[in-house]
């Protein structure tokens, strides 16, 4: 049965089986060599990106204090709500699951996934922001039910007044791609930026630096250790010069109003308080902020993005008079106690101008003229002067010109004169323009912050301070000293005691020892023939109320300024505000606990 | 009252002094090789399955304990005592095989599994040895250098059976895994070359009809997934990728023993069975893996040895066919570790956790050496 020559056979043809098993076990160590020695460190690599992951560590942005270190803005935890799509089997199912949860349309949460689609399937998606807790609570009781959903603490920033300051702080958004183009390497995709106002103006300090966990997951992305930790830099704090107090006092005065109110030291530019309104609820930004929330902000016809101090320009009117004086008086074409007849009407360059008192002043020297606010008598200090040396004058007060304030967007304004109107108009300037420039109209156009600054050096003997929100964090510009003659600046500023307190048209803002100095200003919308109270007419065609402001007169402590779109008259819609303004500031000063 | 020769044990008596001398001539570097490799893979299961709900190193422990008693057992049985019973051998396991198409348990997609107390058992792995045995018999009785086509067709049904009985489980893996059993046994017989190319037609043919109707949804993408691997990278491809980071990643020396990131971090399926291979190539580097291959290598080239100068034709076949498959299973799974072929469920010899196949490949390991102690006898 064992044949010689079939044994022969068939050991042959296992020898050549056995050898061709143990090539193949040669070809296939070759194989690992390959994979394991030549191409290994390729996919000790891709070991590695398996199982290491990168996680930013946001650095918390700086808290925001007042002057007294009373929180403004600051950092509040916010949860997300996040999807890992390798976790459900239906994901129709899990959506439904979600939009009932937090009583939203599922299609909000679809487009939210679609908006996804780039990320790889096991990236966990964010599906919703802020999530209240109640809808936090629904997900983590259904943890075990559907697991793919994750609640992820971060934080928002939380602007405690909510509307209030909204201008002076700004807001925060998303970085664009733009933006991070333009500075490779500062910002990362996903970084929130400062927008506006103090959260864009101090955005270095503010934001800090980022750091880094690199930790290590298993193949469900579960953390199983850190690997590696970079830390960042905690954002640095910022005190403002900003008060509290007045800041909110401001805002509740302006509330229902258009307009703006700054305060200011004049002693250092500091300033106390800064509104505008209608404000805006910066808190909506701090989220991914919704198209129709976007464009209600933007197309609201009152644009409460606007920042009205110092982005708005107006003819500051009335309050522009004490400028004229002090420009008259140093330029010698009238003497403090010189008198000039208004008589209610005076024709300059065959044109008739009109006193805003119907009947006339009579005779009224300079000081008489602030206190009444006589525009006949402010008519002939222009005429005298002539638009050069007024405008010189005008913007040695800093006006036209941005004052310097830390946040971008200020707008300069304008003061006109021949070499303007030939460049900008193609015409040389008419001195019959120069008249109306002397009470503050025409084209000339001024920020209120610029009129706080102008009045400032009024209050402080002469300094152009430089108004800053934020203390030491950049040198204070050094106040420009005026050639104002103490015995000039003492005339202007007794007539501006006088528009307070001996029944001027400021005696709206008397207040019995406060010594408050000021000057109002109405502004004209439309012009008008004859002698009306614009407060008849529609809001929109009535005048801009000014008045500006300081005080304790004898050694002023607070300038403010306040500016009301289509208030009426200066005297009655702009005056009680500056008014309990500088009460509240004197309360401080001196103590004085209201009972809230 | 005079001794009766153990039965199982058959005609086979020697003197005590020959007995010794055949006993030291026996190839134990076979056996020595098989429990360094079930040692390593020990030691692999631990490590595998460190993150797993229960550590497998006790439980394979005692399946190597299981192996070593049905090695000892298989050396103790002249084979040809078992192939006259492969025959009601063949047809028990047959009915197994029936058996779990009704009772069986499912795992992984296919339902292969009896239970018998606390312990799985695959029927599939007892048919394979049936199969094997049969197969020796039959082919054995044939005489001359080659095969007829007839015998060819004869042999190609007895493996058609349960082949085709476990492609309905469906364990379209196990399935295949039969063939290189009866390969190896009638390439050494000696194929006719003319019906093998006919043959090997005709099986490209049932290959279509498999994919068009048989292969489940999931055997197909793996077969598409391992044709164009950037196919679905997290989906089907997923396996194959990590398998081949595991094992570059493992480069010349390893990571160190349990310190695997693809195998402990679980981006490593199935890595206490199919994927053992990976882990040890992770842990301990090419180093590791050559030493594995090596000991294969001296197995399989032992085994042939004692092929070669078995005593008798049942003997050279059965050694064969028991070398096929275990030789197919290591190039296989290996292959399929460094993503050379597509996935399929084949366990690494004496390596992967799981009890079935390695009590088999113990089982046959003493078989090969029982053969080899009786190649004076058998002749």
């Amino acid at each position: 049965m064992w044949v010689r020559e079939e044994r022969a056979a068939l050991v042959g043809r296992v020898r050549l089986l056995s050898r061709l098993t143990i090539g193949l076990l040669v070809a296939l160590a070759a194989a690992f060599w390959v994979v394991q020695v030549v191409r290994g460190s390729t996919y000790r690599e891709l070991a590695d990106n398996n199982r290491l992951r990168r996680l930013t560590v946001r650095a918390p942005r700086g808290t925001i204090y007042d002057r007294a270190g009373r929180v403004l803005v600051e950092n509040a935890p916010s949860y997300n709500l996040t999807l890992d799509r390798s976790e459900t089997s239906d994901l129709a199912a899990s959506l439904a699951f979600a939009a009932g949860a937090l009583d939203r349309p599922v299609g909000e949460l679809e487009s939210a996934l679609a908006r996804a689609a780039r990320l790889p399937h096991f990236a966990p998606v964010l599906l919703a922001e802020g999530l209240a807790l109640d809808q936090v609570a629904h997900f983590e009781v259904a943890r075990l039910e559907h697991p793919e959903f994750a609640v992820e603490v971060t934080h928002r920033r939380l602007y405690r007044l909510g509307a209030e300051g909204a201008h002076l702080f700004g807001y925060l958004g998303e970085i664009t791609e733009e933006e991070l183009g333009r500075e490779p390497g500062r910002y990362v995709a996903g970084d929130w930026i400062g927008r506006r106002g103090i959260e864009r103006a101090f955005d270095a300090q503010l934001r800090g630096q980022d750091g880094e966990r690199v930790v290590v997951v298993d193949s469900r992305g579960q953390l199983v250790d850190e690997y590696r930790r970079e830390l960042g830099r905690p954002g640095e704090p910022l005190t403002l010069t900003i008060d509290l107090e007045l800041q909110r006092l401001a805002e509740e005065l302006m509330a229902g109003q258009t307009g703006s109110v700054v305060a200011l030291d004049p002693r250092n530019g500091e300033i106390r308080a800064l509104v505008s309104h209608p404000s805006f609820d910066p808190n909506l930004f701090a989220r991914r902020l919704r198209r129709d929330e976007w464009r209600e902000l933007v197309e609201d016809t009152r644009h409460p993005l606007q920042n009205r101090a110092i982005q708005s320009v107006y003819s500051p009117g009335s309050v522009f008079k004490p400028i004229v004086a002090l420009a008259a008086l140093a330029e010698g074409v009238v003497r403090e106690d010189e008198r000039i007849h208004c008589a209610g009407t005076a024709t300059y360059y065959g044109q008739r101008r009109r006193c805003w008192h119907r009947g006339g002043h009579g005779w009224v020297d300079l000081r008489t003229a602030l206190k009444q606010s006589c525009d006949i008598y402010f008519y002939e200090l222009g005429d005298r002067l002539g638009a050069a040396r007024l405008a010189r004058h005008a913007r040695l007060f800093g006006l036209g010109r941005p004052t310097g304030l830390e946040i971008d967007g200020e707008k300069g304004g304008l003061v006109p004169d021949d070499e303007w109107s030939r460049r900008v108009r193609g015409h040389p300037w008419y001195p019959g323009e120069t008249i109306s420039v002397a009470i503050g109209q025409s084209a000339l156009l001024t920020t209120p912050l610029q009129v706080a600054v102008a009045y400032a050096a009024l209050a402080n003997g002469g300094e152009l301070v430089v108004p800053h929100l934020v203390r030491g964090e950049r040198p204070p510009a050094p106040a420009k000293r005026l050639p104002i003659a103490p015995r000039h600046l003492a005339a202007v500023r007794d007539g501006l005691w006088q528009v307070v307190n001996a029944q001027g048209t400021g005696a709206a803002a008397f207040a019995a020892g406060l010594d408050i100095a000021g000057k109002t200003g109405t502004v004209q919308v439309v012009a008008q023939e004859t002698w009306i109270d614009s407060a008849t007419l529609p809001w929109e065609q009535r005048d801009h109320a000014w008045f500006a402001s300081y005080a304790p007169a004898g050694d002023p402590r607070l300038v403010v300024v306040v500016f009301v779109e289509h208030g009426g008259k200066g005297s009655r819609a702009a005056a009680p505000v500056a008014k309990a303004l500088h009460e509240k500031a004197h309360e401080s000063e001196h103590g004085i606990v209201q009972p809230s | 009252m005079r001794k009766h020769t153990n039965p199982s044990t058959g005609s086979f008596s020697l003197p005590d002094g020959a007995r010794l001398r055949a006993l030291a001539g026996v190839r134990w570097g076979l056996l020595l090789a098989a429990l360094a490799l079930a040692a390593i893979g020990l030691a692999t299961v631990h490590s595998a399955s460190a993150e797993l709900a229960v550590d497998y190193l006790p439980r394979q422990a005692a399946w190597i304990g299981v192996g070593l008693v049905a090695c000892a057992a298989a050396f103790a049985v002249d084979h040809r005592l078992l192939l006259a019973f492969a025959l009601p051998l063949y047809l028990l396991s047959l009915l197994l095989l029936v058996l779990v198409l009704l009772v069986g348990h499912e795992a992984g997609g296919a339902q292969g599994w009896l239970r018998v107390g606390g312990f799985g058992f695959q029927p599939s792995e007892l048919a394979k040895l049936a199969t094997a045995l049969l197969l020796a018999r039959m082919l054995a009785r044939i005489g001359g250098g080659h095969l007829t086509g007839r015998d060819t067709a004869r042999a190609l049904g007895v493996v058609a059976v349960p082949m085709l009985l476990t492609v309905v489980e469906p364990d379209l893996g196990g399935a295949v895994m039969f063939l290189p059993v009866v390969a190896g046994m009638l390439f050494v017989c000696g194929l006719p070359w003319r019906l093998v190319t006919v043959a090997a037609l005709l099986a490209l043919l049932a290959g279509g009809v498999a994919w068009g109707q048989f292969m489940k949804p999931y055997q197909k993408e793996r077969v598409l997934t391992f044709l164009d691997a950037e196919r679905d990278p997290s989906g089907a491809g997923y396996q194959a990728r990590q398998s081949k980071i595991a094992v570059g990643s493992g480069e010349l020396l390893g990571k160190g023993y349990m310190q695997g990131s693809q195998s402990q971090l679980r981006f490593l399926p199935a890595r206490h069975t199919d994927f053992i291979l990976a882990v040890l190539a992770e842990e301990r580097g090419f180093l590791g893996v050559a030493t594995v291959l090596l000991l294969y290598g001296a197995y399989l080239a032992g085994g042939a040895v004692v092929a070669i100068r078995a005593g008798d034709r049942s003997g050279l076949l059965l050694v064969t066919g028991l070398l096929s498959m275990i030789g197919f299973h290591v190039l296989y799974n290996s292959a399929m570790v460094v993503g050379l072929v597509p996935i399929t469920g084949i366990p690494l010899p004496f390596l992967s956790y799981g009890g079935s196949f390695l009590t088999v490949c113990f089982f046959a390991t003493g078989l090969i050496l029982g053969i080899d102690y009786r190649r004076w006898v058998n002749r």
